[in-house]
């Protein structure tokens, strides 16, 4: 047989065995890494949103918002996702807020990259708690009116900057006080 | 844009430089890095290769993987596959046009296949949704990043011949140890870089 | 017997990290706690030995040519196999490794145990070779991540084993301190084999 034909088909066969594996592992884990996604999801959002037992999604200006719901269908606040640059990489934050109260009701951390026993400290609760309560109208400077992880004031500062841009985005689509 | 730009580059070569704190690229680093010259040579073609390398990447995401939902199992066979390629036509090329540049780091360009900061500057450019541009300048950054921890690394490994080194430390555990208070030195440059 | 010398030879003789200092990109950078070490150290071993089954299988059927786009595929493909059952089963280490499991198809040891171990031999030695060097890759940066949390944060898998009055060395989970611990790791290995070589000299 011709080398170069040979090489051709060994090279096809190989590629296409891969495809399948591929393919077929893809198959298997796909429904598991979704489910997985909308789990975590969901819980982050019952998390920032007190009171909530269940959640709608609803798409409002390319912004997609979270409106945490109790068992009676009660609106307890909505949440958005937002996502600043931290000391390795992105950090991606779930923030709850109630827009008739115009106050945050909390945040959690959804995915980062941080430095453990420094910037990682930003998923403690000491941390995250200090944001409830807050108000568009607060700087969200570290070190000022937010207070900073010692040593890591890059990933608080990314955390704190965040919330803030992506708020300022949010009260403009739900004024305070108003319906939503 | 330009301002935003200059941070990628500028965040690349120091504040969390590719060798020394995000740890890719290390085989090279520590098995190019005996000699400036050498050391010059190879940062100059991963450099290249790593700026190329980003344009594709930037392309293979969003015109054939994202919009035909193939990436989360094809991303990785179809990076790895592009970069052997891109290297192995990158060598020809320089080959054809300059056989004095050939000489001068045509030879270094099998090993970047294997290097993973390539791979790895690929994988960012997807991973934070950069554009065109931005993953240019990340290529570049990461490059330049590459060269400039080789060329210091080379320099002092150059002066370390003249000086004791205890028996056990020979070899590349002394090298490990000088890229430990490179690295610290590195840290110096966190926040250099204002975000948001 | 050459089974089993085969086998060895990953653990110590020829660890890829300590001793011939391959592939430590990952081995540097995932190593902040021990439970990482351990999961990216099996992970690798599972590519490693995957790829060293269908290499050794196919030595006489791939032209030797097209070997390394072979080999690229075939490690890809594995690789990607892990990464995507790790996001579905182990999402929290899936996120911890981040880039590091899909660096596996660059990572030195695999390629170069596929090209100078299992592409010249048979089923049963590869197999060997390639579970001696994943589970050498292992030990060692579980060793690396563990030191390296102990110091860094007090802790063993996540336990806090340091008193109260213990302050955490914070550099060593920072970046410098992987290359320090790394290097003095390797020194250490070095004096060890010095002795041991010395030893059976002398009878």
């Amino acid at each position: 047989m011709n080398q170069y034909a040979r090489m051709i088909i060994v090279l096809m066969i190989i590629s296409m065995a891969s495809g399948a594996v591929l393919a077929l592992s893809y198959e298997v884990t796909n429904p598991t890494i979704q489910e997985q996604a909308r789990q975590k999801l969901e819980q982050s959002v019952l998390i920032v949103i007190p009171g909530a037992t269940q959640m709608e999604e609803i798409q409002k200006d390319d912004i997609t918002i979270y409106i945490g719901l109790d068992d009676e269908g009660n609106k307890k606040g909505i949440a958005f996702k937002t996502a600043g640059s931290g000391f390795n990489g992105p950090i991606e934050i779930m923030v709850g807020y109630d827009p008739k109260e115009g106050k945050l009701l909390g945040i959690e951390i959804l995915s980062m990259s941080e430095t453990p026993g420094l910037g990682a400290r930003i998923q403690e609760e000491a941390f995250k708690d200090q944001f409830k309560g807050k108000s568009v109208e607060d700087e969200f400077v570290a070190k000022q009116d937010v207070e900073a992880i010692s040593g890591a004031t890059i990933s608080s500062t990314a955390v704190a900057s965040a919330i803030k841009t992506s708020l300022e985005k949010v009260v403009e689509i739900f004024p305070v006080g108003g319906d939503y | 844009m330009a301002k935003e730009l200059f941070f990628i580059i500028i965040g690349a070569v120091f504040v969390n430089n590719f060798v020394l704190s995000r740890f890719l690229g290390q085989c090279p680093f520590l098995g190019v890095s005996s000699k400036t010259e050498t050391a010059v040579g190879m940062g100059m073609a991963t450099t290249f290769v790593l700026t190329m390398t980003a344009v594709a990447a930037y392309f293979l995401q969003n015109y054939v993987l994202a919009p035909y939902g193939l990436e989360p199992f094809l991303q990785i066979v179809s990076f790895i596959l592009v970069i052997a390629s891109l290297v192995q036509l990158v060598e020809m090329v320089v080959l054809k046009i300059s056989p004095a540049l050939y000489n001068a780091f045509g030879i270094f360009l099998p090993l970047i296949t294997t290097n993973c900061i390539v791979m790895g500057a690929a994988l960012l450019i997807p991973m934070y949704k950069y554009n065109l541009i931005k993953s240019i300048a990340l290529g570049l950054g990461a490059g330049l990043g590459f060269t400039l921890a080789l060329v210091l690394m080379s320099g002092i490994r150059e002066e370390m011949e003249f000086h004791d080194v205890p028996e056990a430390l020979k070899g590349p555990a002394i090298v490990f140890i000088t890229a430990g208070l490179l690295s610290m030195i590195f840290l110096g440059f966190t926040g250099l870089v204002p975000l948001g | 017997m050459q089974l089993f010398k085969d086998f060895i030879n990953g653990l110590w003789n020829e660890n890829p990290i300590f001793r011939m200092v391959i592939g430590i990109c990952s081995a540097l950078a995932v190593t902040t706690a021990a439970s990482n070490g351990i999961a990216m150290g099996l992970a690798l071993t599972f590519v490693l030995t995957c790829s060293s089954i269908l290499v050794s299988l196919l030595r006489s059927v791939i032209p030797a040519k097209v070997r390394i786009p072979c080999y690229i595929i075939v490690v890809a493909t594995f690789t990607t196999v892990v990464d995507l059952f790790m996001k579905a089963y182990f999402p929290a280490l899936y996120e911890v490794l981040g880039i590091f499991i899909p660096l596996i198809v660059v990572n030195c040891i695999v390629l170069a145990r596929a090209e100078a171990f299992a592409s010249k031999v048979g089923l049963a030695r590869a197999i060997a070779d390639a579970l001696g060097m994943g589970l050498g890759y292992t030990w060692a940066i579980t060793l690396i991540s563990m030191i390296r949390e102990l110091m860094g944060a007090g802790t063993l898998f996540g336990y806090r084993v340091m008193g109260e009055g213990f302050t955490p060395w914070v550099s060593a989970i920072l970046p410098p301190g992987a290359f320090i611990v790394m290097g003095i790791l390797v020194g250490l290995i070095n004096v060890i084999n010095r002795k041991t070589a010395k030893r059976t000299q002398c009878h």
